[in-house]
């Protein structure tokens, strides 16, 4: 499904690498977290998987396409495939649950029909079912983070990146996004979680990818936040 | 990867784009209504200019037209060398037309525009007005060139043709027109800026919702579109708001014209002007719209 080969990532900028020389594998069907300090390169990381950035050096494949060298006009289609949670949400404030989610399928052309069934599915799935028509500003943070969920799952994608999905939360809601991640990723869906949550990572014992200045310094099946050399 | 939706896409992506298109014209209504406004002003100043050079340009032809040569038959000239004064106009390919004026003829014009100053002078007897050949060029602005040739003809006493107001004419005109294109220019591109600003400032507001149709995978046509016919439509509207002004600001003029005893200015009929501009004015509207969208969105587009 992600495969990294060398990715090395420069910012113009300052001419920093914030990623050397990154490799690794995470296959169909995998929860990985994405762990360590502000800076050591898990944004770019994911910025990089959705092609926000392109990599300076190395490959990244994403569904088996080299995403470096994705022609532009084909990035929608890799993004459609790609359901993006962020730590601020990212939602419209100003209108309903419903809408947000709708937004979503109807600006990749999705029909009517479609769209009025696929909104209260994916709504029940996050258990929002009842604040369809809520807005969006009239809701708590938690239930905003379920809302950006049922966004990223509308179009059935393949793949979940969440960069910090759980940061602005407290940390009962916290429990209940990570586990709706979970169920989501039970049904097939690869998952990505860039976070850090310590005692999440360590209560779900998935799959641990560390990351220092830039650098890999460990990838752990079952692994802890805390990375034992 | 595969394309998902990507067929029934586009019969819904239209639906889509007409509803987000009107939304997007009621939410930012206040935004709408002032590059609507900046269109309309803009192009409202264009049409006047452009009802005025229609008209210049109209005046001038009609002068143009009425610009004649009077060649002066010398007195002593008997009537074979005058027959042959005019078979040489004829033949001359720079002349479009030649006309006989007898004395008897000036007089009678003269007694015409004078009136009652001659009366009592019995004239029939003692003219001492020359008969003369008018005569019309084919080219008006050649007109001081075939005067000077004329001058040299056999059996002609003098020409006269005005110079000095022709050639200050032809100046004034040259200079209008070119005065003219200069500002219609600067008006477009200054409407241009006005509308990408004012658009830019309603894309801004939407940053947040072009920034979520792009992760989620929605191609920048898609993102585009809303936008487009919301310029368009401004720019329509903004058309047509002039358009309009215009109309009724050319029939008041014509009616002043007529009021005021002015039919010495010879000015072109309502219709036809209208339709000449709104002929330009619309879609330079409709373009300045596009543009000015299409100018404004392109930055948000790089996600």
């Amino acid at each position: 499904m992600i495969e990294a080969k060398n990715v090395c990532m420069k910012y113009s900028k300052n001419g920093q690498y914030a990623l050397t020389d990154i490799s690794f594998f995470i296959d169909r069907g995998e929860f990985a977290f994405f762990v360590g300090s502000s800076g050591a390169g898990k944004s770019t990381l994911l910025k990089l998987i959705i092609r926000e950035l392109t990599p300076s050096a190395g490959c990244l494949k994403v569904f088996n396409r080299d995403v470096g060298r994705l022609p532009r006009r084909k990035l929608p289609y890799l993004r459609r495939n790609i359901g993006m949670v962020f730590q601020d949400f990212r939602l419209i404030e100003d209108r309903t649950v419903y809408d947000n989610v709708a937004f979503a399928m109807m600006v990749i052309g999705s029909p009517l029909r479609e769209i009025r069934k696929r909104v209260p599915q994916v709504l029940t799935l996050v258990g929002l079912d009842d604040k369809a028509k809520a807005r969006v500003c009239d809701l708590s943070g938690g239930e905003q983070q379920r809302v950006g969920l049922a966004r990223a799952l509308a179009n059935r994608p393949s793949l979940i990146v969440a960069d910090e999905p759980t940061g602005n939360l407290d940390p009962g809601t916290t429990l209940d996004i990570m586990n709706l991640l979970r169920s989501i990723n039970l049904r097939g869906t690869t998952v990505l979680v860039a976070t850090h949550n310590r005692e999440i990572v360590d209560l779900f014992k998935k799959r641990v990818i560390y990351f220092d200045g830039g650098r890999m310094v460990g990838d752990e099946q079952k692994g802890f936040y805390t990375h034992v050399h | 990867m595969n394309r998902k939706g990507f067929t029934p896409m586009f019969i819904s992506g239209i639906g889509y784009v007409l509803r987000e298109t009107l939304k997007g014209l009621f939410r930012n209504r206040w935004m709408c209504i002032t590059s609507t406004g900046v269109v309309a002003v803009t192009l409202l100043m264009l049409g006047v200019f452009m009802l005025l050079s229609l008209n210049i340009n109209h005046i001038t032809d009609v002068v143009k037209e009425q610009v004649e040569i009077v060649v002066y038959i010398g007195e002593q000239a008997d009537r074979n060398e005058v027959a042959a004064l005019r078979q040489k106009l004829e033949s001359n390919p720079g002349i479009l037309e030649v006309r006989y004026v007898s004395s008897e003829e000036h007089m009678e014009r003269l007694r015409r525009q004078l009136g009652s100053v001659l009366e009592g002078y019995d004239t029939e007897l003692d003219n001492p007005l020359l008969a003369s050949f008018e005569v019309r060029a084919t080219v008006p602005e050649n007109v001081s060139a075939l005067a000077a040739e004329i001058e040299n003809y056999p059996g002609v006493s003098e020409v006269f043709y005005g110079q000095e107001y022709v050639e200050s004419l032809f100046s004034v005109t040259r200079v209008l027109q070119l005065l003219g294109l200069a500002l219609m220019v600067g008006l477009a591109v200054t409407a241009v800026f006005l509308i990408a600003h004012t658009i830019g400032l309603t894309v801004m507001m939407r940053k947040k919702e072009i920034a979520i149709m792009k992760y989620v995978g929605a191609t920048n046509w898609f993102i585009r579109w809303p936008f487009i016919l919301e310029g368009l439509l401004m720019g329509l509207v903004g058309a047509v708001i002039p358009v309009v002004a215009l109309y009724y600001l050319y029939q008041y003029a014509l009616d002043w014209v007529a009021v005021n005893n002015l039919a010495f200015i010879s000015m072109l009929p309502l219709q036809e002007v209208i339709l000449e501009v709104g002929r330009y004015l619309l879609p330079l509207g409709i373009c300045l719209g596009i543009l000015g969208s299409g100018f404004s969105i392109g930055r948000f587009l790089r996600i």
